[in-house]
């Protein structure tokens, strides 16, 4: 059997080698975009993000555990990657490069491989993410809540007020909701962050 | 073995190979990306709730209910529901398709409201007795049963499902069924066994 497969290929080969050397670029490309996409896709995991190095898993991923976004009333969830990787196709490869920095300072640089360096740098990573938040409108958070969607009648009064005056002053949901998952760090919160939203474009694929 | 080795080394030296590999590999990722761009487009709300007006009834129906507005506007649409989330389920759900524009195109089975009600008990039917052979699968790819909190559920919420962990053959749907559409005549999920 496998030497008649090897002999049919042979022939194949010798007669249409064209159509052959076609098919097997073909698959590649099948392959290498499938390979690629799964990769994006483990590299979003809750089993990835939280577990892969000590930095995450004994900081942010043990702060997470049992706020809303983890634990509440539906068992609907939201996990790492939903509040800090991009959805969209370009903005997510962007991000995914970031994670290089995550590596050089892992293996290279270990700025925040004790509690004490990551306590010490924690108000300047919060500000970068809040920064990165405001800049596109909170573009994460939005992809799970529909403003559109919400029903005011099952908010409480005070969040109805708010979320009416956060829309006429033109807040964005990271304004208020933050620290809501991890812990809040001195210094600034994002209110006090002025950003130039012009500089970070947020169509559907950008 | 030598013989295959003569012609690889005879089909490097043909000129054009290099180019017709990465026009191969081109393809291979222009159909691949077209699939799975047809994936995503074809499990998008706008897609399903106004391609066929069939649907475009469903549709209708699911305004309004909790998986469609709710305290934090976060929803679940018609795919999230009625598409598998595992790929092989998904594709094998996207053939189904099929069956649908046979009904619009050829049978007209349901295209007009007096039809599709007199259709509705075996649709619903239909679509419970799958959800019961999977363990309400589509349901559990948003709710995590080990990550509810019984402290934000009514009592009586917390005491029905304290009540499935001593009789795991009821599922979600068992309960929680005609919550995104109009309830049917006829038999509920309970009454039903898994297909």
């Amino acid at each position: 059997m496998p030497k008649r497969v090897i002999a049919t290929v042979r022939r194949m080969v010798s007669r249409k080698r064209a159509i052959v050397v076609l098919f097997v670029g073909f698959a590649m490309g099948v392959i290498g975009l499938s390979l690629f996409g799964t990769s994006m896709i483990f590299t979003g995991t809750e089993q990835f993000c939280a577990n892969n190095c000590h930095e995450m898993a004994d900081n942010n991923t043990i702060e997470y555990r049992d706020t809303i976004h983890d634990k509440n009333r539906t068992g609907v969830r939201a996990i790492c990657s939903d509040c800090h990787v991009p959805h969209s196709p370009v903005p997510m490869y962007i991000a995914k490069m970031g994670a290089l920095n995550d590596l050089w300072s892992h293996h290279v640089t270990h700025s925040v491989d004790t509690k004490d360096k990551f306590n010490a740098a924690r108000p300047e990573m919060a500000r970068n993410v809040w920064t990165y938040m405001k800049g596109n409108d909170s573009r994460e958070c939005r992809h799970c809540h529909d403003e559109a969607k919400m029903d005011p009648s099952k908010q409480s009064p005070v969040a109805v007020a708010r979320h009416e005056k956060g829309r006429k002053e033109h807040m964005t949901c990271v304004d208020c909701h933050f620290g809501i998952a991890h812990t809040v760090p001195d210094g600034p919160g994002p209110q006090e962050i002025e950003v130039d939203k012009s500089l970070i474009p947020r169509s559907a694929i950008f | 073995m030598l013989k295959v080795d003569e012609k690889s080394s005879s089909w490097r030296s043909r000129p054009g190979t290099i180019g017709i590999l990465i026009l191969g590999l081109l393809l291979g990722v222009v159909f691949f990306g077209s699939v799975g761009g047809f994936m995503v487009h074809a499990n998008s709300e706008k897609f399903c709730a106004t391609a066929c007006h069939e649907m475009g009834e469903l549709s209708l129906e699911h305004k309004g209910t909790i998986h469609d507005t709710n305290r934090s506007g976060v929803r679940a649409t018609c795919p999230d529901c009625h598409v598998p989330h595992g790929y092989i389920p998904n594709y094998l759900a996207k053939f189904a398709l099929f069956n649908d524009y046979w009904g619009h195109f050829v049978t007209h089975s349901i295209d007009t409201k007096e039809k599709f009600e007199a259709k509705r008990s075996e649709l619903a039917q239909k679509v419970w007795r799958y959800m019961k052979s999977n363990d309400s699968r589509e349901c559990r790819a948003c709710h995590t049963v080990t990550k509810m909190d019984p402290d934000r559920q009514s009592e009586k919420a917390k005491a029905r499902h304290a009540k499935l962990i001593t009789d795991p053959s009821i599922t979600c749907v068992d309960c929680h069924f005609a919550i995104a559409h109009t309830e049917p005549d006829g038999p509920g999920p309970q009454e039903l066994t898994a297909k």
